[in-house]
């Protein structure tokens, strides 16, 4: 029984599986595709009226099919890959970048330093980030030079031939070590702090005083990628009357154009932006990458010029969402009304500034919650650290001071032995509430939420 | 020993920017036939957005999802928009399209009122017809007043506008200000699963009741719910970039990150709290972010419902958890009396 193997369920001689089985070979000829003449709509996209129905997506058959072009299924007629180094090493001096061994390899077409780049910096509120690194590195992720080749391997292989010389800086990795006043300075500022927001509402030192119990607690969150499906990518084409086509899967064209015109020193009517339908942003997309890159990589040897990120380049070059610290303290009556809260948010920043100021500023607003509470007080931070940058990622720190805000009234409704439930409904926001920033709100339906998901849960007959 | 535990998650978030400007523009042509084309400078980024602007522009004309065909995201075609971020699409988009849809549709009026012996005023557009209001015997095809108005009065009906939502500044030193026109509410409930003896947990069941003022397309909304509690799911137990002491990242892949897959996701039950916001397209706000935000806090209560042990630093690995349920039998211990 030696010569017999199990396969599956089946159970098989060696012979058998030796012999060639045609069915099983791939065609040499691609089979033939026919898709369907008629095309069936489905009858909530032929209704009316139109808002309310549960319409399918017209993209939806394109994927489906393997009909849809993202940025990397499409090709151009003498189109080269660009691929950038990543400096690997996580703060640093450029000494000098030598690219002269790379240019000599095998298909390597141009390659491109910062200083060659018109205006080498951008970003949506503060304008610290460089394209390609020229003088510092803040993170280990940092682009240093890019090499565009005629195949994907050989720009690869001309990366490993650029000799850059360093010289080591001191590391700030802790956020609230690097809000010290002696903590190494990241971008020669007064501060490592780049971003500070207040919220002030009532009176919170007399609200602790009025009230029967002072809770504190400290929460952390991590960093975490936004790991769309697909990865960044750029096709850059410089024609000859000087214009510039970018396809690109950025998910913000318009401001993005304007970051291009910007760094490129470009009128922007000389400049188009085609995206695509993109394969998942989540926030990451929101910023321009590589497209600078390939335009001038482009406009060097007159091709179109592709750069598509690897997934390690996702990881380590692309924006993450904040690591926060989140200090809560929060006074409550006996009866389970909230009667202060003072927070203190520090949010991770990472090497440059991005969409911090915006996570910070929506972060300080919704830290108090979707509660009624007439004296607060909330103070909150971004910090540079020499890690990567942290950015845009859905709920802009929302997700993060949920965590904080909801776990700490769970604490509470235990020390108070008043049900979650209960809790939420006795403070939560109802018609007419004042936000912590003063705003009327109206269409408030935070109460109608919670009965709808615990009814829903079956929370009140749930039983271990 | 399995323990079982619930735990809700409340959340509130805003839609469009903090304060700032965040416009949206869009062109709206009814073609002769009646269909029409949508110009919006927005990108699909698999959300279903475009779709969801189909449906307002054709409710706006009276027409079906599938009439509209939708050009979207080329700066050389496309009207500006701030894009795909901060769950605006649907709101700030949406309102730009609906006006935009209004300036077409006040062309087709004024082109048919003449026609139905009526004033532009009288009219509404239903059902693919231009009808007079509370008369609707006297009507014409949308497709005629289409061709009508391109080839006869030469009056194309093509339609622009934009949208911006009204914001007051916020005090520098206090904050107080109205940063934005609107937000959605929302809950989560978890009912989890924690191994005591190794710390694993897992999610058996989620239920997500979402405000988004009126769901303009109810199916989108519930991919919306399911795919945030996804990322919810990887944020509350697996997700979590390392760092060597160079600064370096440990686990930049797909191997070494671990994010939930098909297998790691709970049943979940999703409903829509039925709300309806006056400024917005047909009463609708938004969705994208909010799905993803309760979720881990919704999982970490359960976690403490289950083994009593706080989580207060995310992800709530196995590792974590199993640290903090020794720590607290370590505690209770301690508690008991010396035996005598």
């Amino acid at each position: 029984m030696a010569d017999e193997v199990k396969v599956a369920d089946k159970t098989e001689t060696v012979e058998s599986l030796r012999k060639i089985d045609d069915n099983l070979r791939l065609p040499s000829v691609p089979e033939k595709r026919v898709f369907p003449k008629e095309i069936d709509v489905s009858a909530a996209r032929m209704q009316t009226p139109a808002v309310g129905q549960r319409a399918t997506r017209p993209d939806g058959r394109m994927h489906g099919l393997g009909q849809t072009k993202y940025i990397d299924d499409m090709f151009f007629p003498g189109m080269i890959h660009a691929k950038i180094k990543r400096a690997g090493i996580a703060h640093a001096k450029i000494k000098s970048i030598d690219v002269s061994e790379a240019e000599k390899m095998p298909g390597v077409m141009a390659t491109l330093i910062g200083s060659e780049i018109p205006v080498n910096s951008f970003g949506p509120s503060l304008q610290d980030q460089p394209l390609l690194a020229d003088d510092v590195v803040r993170h280990a992720g940092d682009g240093v030079a890019a090499v565009a080749a005629v195949t994907e391997q050989q720009a690869l292989d001309a990366l490993e031939k650029i000799k850059i010389v360093y010289e080591e800086l001191p590391n700030v990795f802790d956020p609230v070590e690097a809000m010290k006043d002696d903590a190494y300075k990241i971008h020669n500022n007064e501060s490592n702090i780049y971003a500070s927001k207040t919220i002030m509402k009532g009176d919170v030192e007399k609200g602790f005083a009025d009230s029967d119990f002072i809770f504190e607690r400290t929460f952390t969150t991590q960093m975490v990628e936004h790991v769309p499906m697909e990865p960044h990518a750029s096709i850059g084409e410089w024609d000859a009357n000087g214009r510039v086509t970018l396809h690109s899967s950025l998910g913000r064209i318009t401001l993005g154009r304007a970051d291009i015109s910007r760094t490129l020193e470009m009128p922007i009517n000389r400049i188009r932006i085609i995206a695509t339908v993109v394969g998942g942003n989540f926030g990451g997309k929101n910023e321009i990458t590589t497209e600078p890159i390939v335009a001038l990589l482009s406009k060097k040897t007159g091709r179109p010029v592709k750069c598509v990120f690897t997934r390690e380049d996702e990881f380590i070059s692309s924006t993450t969402r904040h690591p926060f610290v989140m200090e809560y303290k929060t006074g409550m009556s006996k009866e389970g009304k909230i009667m202060a809260r003072k927070v203190r948010l520090i949010c991770d920043g990472g090497a440059y500034c991005s969409w911090s100021e915006t996570t910070l500023g929506k972060a300080c607003i919704l830290s108090a919650g979707p509660y009624n509470i007439e004296n607060l007080h909330v103070d909150a931070y971004a910090v540079y650290t020499t890690k990567t940058m942290t950015g845009a990622m859905r709920g802009f720190g929302a997700p993060q001071v949920c965590f904080a805000y909801e776990s700490h009234m769970d604490d509470m409704a235990a020390e108070l032995g008043i049900e979650p439930l209960e809790i939420r409904l006795k403070n939560a926001f109802n018609e007419g509430s004042a936000s912590p920033t003063g705003q009327v709100l109206e269409a408030v339906v935070v109460k109608d939420s919670l009965e709808m998901a615990t009814e829903r849960f079956g929370w009140k007959e749930w039983r271990k | 020993m399995i323990r079982r535990g619930k735990g809700v998650g409340c959340m509130w978030y805003p839609i469009g920017f903090t304060v700032l400007a965040n416009p949206s523009a869009a062109t709206v042509k009814v073609n002769e036939d009646g269909t029409a084309t949508l110009l919006t400078g927005t990108v699909e980024t698999g959300q279903g957005s475009l779709t969801v602007l189909a449906q307002i522009a054709a409710e706006e004309l009276g027409v079906s999802t599938d009439d509209i065909h939708v050009v979207s995201a080329d700066t050389d075609t496309t009207p500006m928009d701030t894009g795909a971020i901060a769950s605006r699409t649907t709101y700030v988009t949406g309102n730009a399209i609906k006006l935009a849809a209004a300036n077409a549709k006040q062309i087709l009026f004024e082109v048919a009122a003449p026609l139905l012996e009526v004033q532009p005023n009288q009219l509404e557009a239903v059902d693919r017809k231009i009808q007079v209001q509370y008369f609707p015997q006297r009507c014409l095809p949308i497709a005629d007043v289409a061709l009508q108005a391109q080839f006869v009065m030469g009056r194309p009906p093509i339609g622009s506008a934009s949208y911006n939502p009204p914001t007051v500044g916020m005090d520098p030193e206090t904050g107080q200000g109205k940063p934005f026109s609107t937000y959605v509410y929302a809950t989560q409930c978890a009912e989890v699963e924690v191994d005591d003896e190794t710390g694993e947990v897992d999610v058996i069941y989620m239920s997500a009741a979402h405000d988004c003022g009126t769901a303009i397309n109810p199916m989108l909304v519930e991919g919306q719910i399911e795919g945030g509690i996804s990322m919810g799911i990887g944020f509350a137990l697996q997700e979590e970039m390392l760092f060597d002491d160079k600064g370096l990242q440990l686990n930049p892949n797909l191997t070494n990150y671990i994010m939930p897959t098909s297998l790691d996701m709970p049943e979940i039950d999703v409903d829509i709290v039925e709300n309806f916001d006056p400024t917005g397209p047909f009463g609708a706000k938004g969705v994208g972010e909010p799905t993803a935000v309760p979720t881990a806090a919704a999982i970490c209560n359960a976690i403490f419902d289950a083994v009593g042990v706080r989580i207060t630093s995310l992800p709530a690995t196995a590792e974590k958890v199993l640290r903090a349920i020794k720590e607290k039998n370590d505690n209770d211990q301690k508690i008991l009396p010396a035996a005598e």
